[in-house]
């Protein structure tokens, strides 16, 4: 079960959540799944807040495009223009990113370090993981999506701006995603 | 056979048979270990509008008594070209997955998208009324499209007939009718550098306009993006992208003079006497030798020969090439459009910039990416710039 098919409760919160300054138009739409400051509070849903804005950019022109396919995504971009698309990626990228909410399980976060570094992820998402260009910041980002992106990637079910990561996770099992999702999810973001 | 992991570095990737998945993301195979922390990695694409104000016009540059104008803008990703009949210009492109049209009333352009939502369709070729597009893995084709531009309508489907693989990796098509009238497309190897099935991987192929009747025209080409015939001799001659990860200045992307069909070019053993050291040794002379290099990592794409009377004499019969610039290279390279000159018998005399400016050597930046040219009825010249989303025109005199 994913977390916005019950979405009715957060997006009234949202809606209720006080204006922010610089947020587009649009971003009100966005917070009821993504949280108002780009942090998400629902299960599955990405957090958005200081992703690289051009991997914003380009993540949000495939969903307009039904190039990367999630129906309620495809469906929140119709009809958005590129000059907005840029503003709401800027917006997002210069929030500061959540903090992990839980410590790790010492285990499982030391086996997802291990996977990481024989994987090398950080050699595209960089070292402490807060992404570059069109890859995206894994530190910050919420355990069951980091999970669920991956599945998706494997499943081959996710079409990105490249092949990259179908590619790296050829072989990973299922608990390997699970172990590098714990770790990844609770490194704490350094910027 | 256990796929080997990345951690034992991606050389041992040439041992693994499976060639549709790899573990090692394929622009990163290859790569040696004292390059493993290397962060060279392909540039992002940019797929929003680039305002008319910013497509960087007065940057480029062309020899004296050249002159290029901004001709068409607003079309994230424009790659491959070819014109209609009536003076369409197809425009295909890869991430975004949409097919343009640019048309022309009375001196302005307009552009609108044909299709889209396709999967890299790449190739795009014109013939007899009929636009065709290659996508990966699928061959789509609109009758009489000139004439119903504003509502194309549902193109017939021949994917079935031209069975193409469904590689992703280099997947993406080069398409182009030749004078003999059969539909040409290339088939990239779907890896960086690994041994892979010759007769399926790393062509040019053939087909009748109905998909059947396959044909290897040329064997060993890694990855040809680009290609036209000769217009006197009718020879076929082709770009090829060399691979990644072998070092700054090695291997060359080359261009080559395809005499008769079924030629072997080498890959992934030789590119010209250049022997790649990750593979077993072969002897370089026993392939075709390219035609000319066109330098290290450019990435040598679209080309045509020079065939209208617009441009001085020194140019018809030359090839015009646009070169999209390195992303695994330490100091960046191409970013332009180069010239090619032959003597009478076909050599490769000199390969020289012609449009230049998108690439600044001393900040190491870049300002676009020429991807494709076209050669207008008037002997003017198209240059598509894909990081732009726009198309250049290239005029002599007047
Ligand atoms: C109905 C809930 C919902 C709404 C409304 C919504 N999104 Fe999303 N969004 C999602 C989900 C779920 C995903 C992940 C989809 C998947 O699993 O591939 C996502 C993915 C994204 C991504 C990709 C992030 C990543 O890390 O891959 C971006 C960017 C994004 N959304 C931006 C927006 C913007 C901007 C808006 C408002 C215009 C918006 N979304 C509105 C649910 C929503
Ligand atoms: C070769 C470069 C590269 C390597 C190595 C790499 N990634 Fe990625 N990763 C990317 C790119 C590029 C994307 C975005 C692709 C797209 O457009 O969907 C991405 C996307 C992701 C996403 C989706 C995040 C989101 O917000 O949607 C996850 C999760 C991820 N990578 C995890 C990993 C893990 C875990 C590893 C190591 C096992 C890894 N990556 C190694 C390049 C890489």
């Amino acid at each position: 079960m994913r977390g916005i098919r019950s979405g009715a409760a957060a997006l009234a919160a949202a809606l209720f959540c006080a204006p922010l300054a610089a947020a587009p138009e649009q971003a009100e739409l966005c917070a009821a799944c993504h949280g108002a400051r780009g942090v998400s509070a629902l299960e599955d849903v990405p957090s958005l807040a200081g992703q690289p804005e051009t991997f914003l950019t380009l993540q949000m022109i495939l969903f307009r495009e039904r190039i990367r396919r999630f129906e309620p995504m495809n469906a929140a971009m119709r009809g958005i223009g590129d000059a907005e698309v840029e503003a709401l990626a800027r917006f997002y990228a210069a929030l500061p990113p959540a903090r992990p909410e839980t410590a790790p399980d010492p285990e499982r976060a030391s086996r997802g370090r291990a996977l990481s570094a024989r994987h090398r992820c950080g050699v595209c998402h960089l070292a402490d993981y807060a992404g570059q260009a069109q890859v995206p910041r894994l530190s910050g980002q919420r355990e069951d999506y980091l999970l669920h992106a991956m599945r998706d990637y494997q499943a081959g079910t996710r079409q990105g701006t490249d092949t990259s990561m179908q590619a790296v996770l050829y072989g990973l099992s299922e608990r390997d995603l699970a172990d590098l999702a714990h770790y990844l999810a609770t490194v704490p973001a350094a910027r | 056979m256990t796929p080997i992991r990345l951690a034992t570095a991606g050389l041992v990737l040439l041992s693994a048979p499976a060639l549709g998945q790899q573990q090692v993301p394929a622009w990163a195979q290859g790569r040696p270990d004292h390059m493993a922390q290397s962060t060279l990695a392909p540039h992002p694409p940019r797929m929003t509008v680039t305002a008319p104000g910013d497509v960087p016009m007065n940057r480029l540059r062309v020899p004296q008594g050249f002159r290029v104008e901004l001709w068409a803008h607003g079309m994230p990703g424009a790659r491959m070209m070819a014109l209609g009949d009536q003076g369409t210009v197809f425009v295909g492109t890869r991430v975004i997955g949409r097919v343009y049209a640019v048309t022309d009333q009375g001196g302005s352009r307009s552009h609108r998208i044909l299709a889209e939502g396709l999967t890299q369709p790449n190739g795009i070729a014109f013939k007899d009324g009929a636009l065709t597009v290659m996508a990966i893995n699928q061959v789509l084709r609109w009758e009489g499209i000139e004439g119903r531009l504003a509502n194309p309508g549902t193109p017939a489907d021949l994917t079935a007939a031209f069975d193409m693989p469904p590689d992703q990796h280099h997947g993406w098509k080069f398409t182009a009718f030749g004078p003999d009238g059969r539909l040409y497309t290339n088939i990239g190897v779907p890896c960086n550098i690994c041994t892979f099935d010759r007769d399926r991987f790393a062509l040019i192929v053939s087909f009748r306009p109905d998909g059947s009747d396959r044909r290897i025209e040329a064997r060993g080409i890694r990855n040809s993006v680009g290609f036209d015939w000769h217009p006197v001799t009718r020879e076929l001659w082709a770009t090829n992208n060399g691979r990644d990860w072998a070092g700054n200045d090695e291997p060359h992307d080359t261009l080559h003079r395809i005499r008769r069909s079924g030629e072997d070019h080498g890959f992934p053993w030789c590119v010209g006497m250049w022997a790649d050291p990750a593979m077993e040794r072969r002897q370089c002379s026993e392939f075709e030798q390219p035609a000319a290099s066109l330098g290290p990592h450019t990435a040598p794409l679209g080309m045509r020969f020079y065939t209208g009377t617009m441009f001085p004499e020194a140019y018809r019969g030359a090839m015009f090439i646009a070169r999209r610039g390195s992303w695994n290279r330490e100091a960046k390279i191409g970013y332009d459009v180069v010239v090619a000159k032959l003597d009478a018998q076909g050599n490769v005399t000199s390969v020289e910039p012609f449009l230049t400016g998108l690439l600044d050597e001393q900040a190491q930046q870049f300002h676009g990416r020429p991807v494709d040219v076209l050669q207008l009825r008037d002997g003017s010249l198209l240059v598509s710039d894909e990081q732009n989303g726009a198309i250049y025109r290239v005029t002599y005199g007047g």
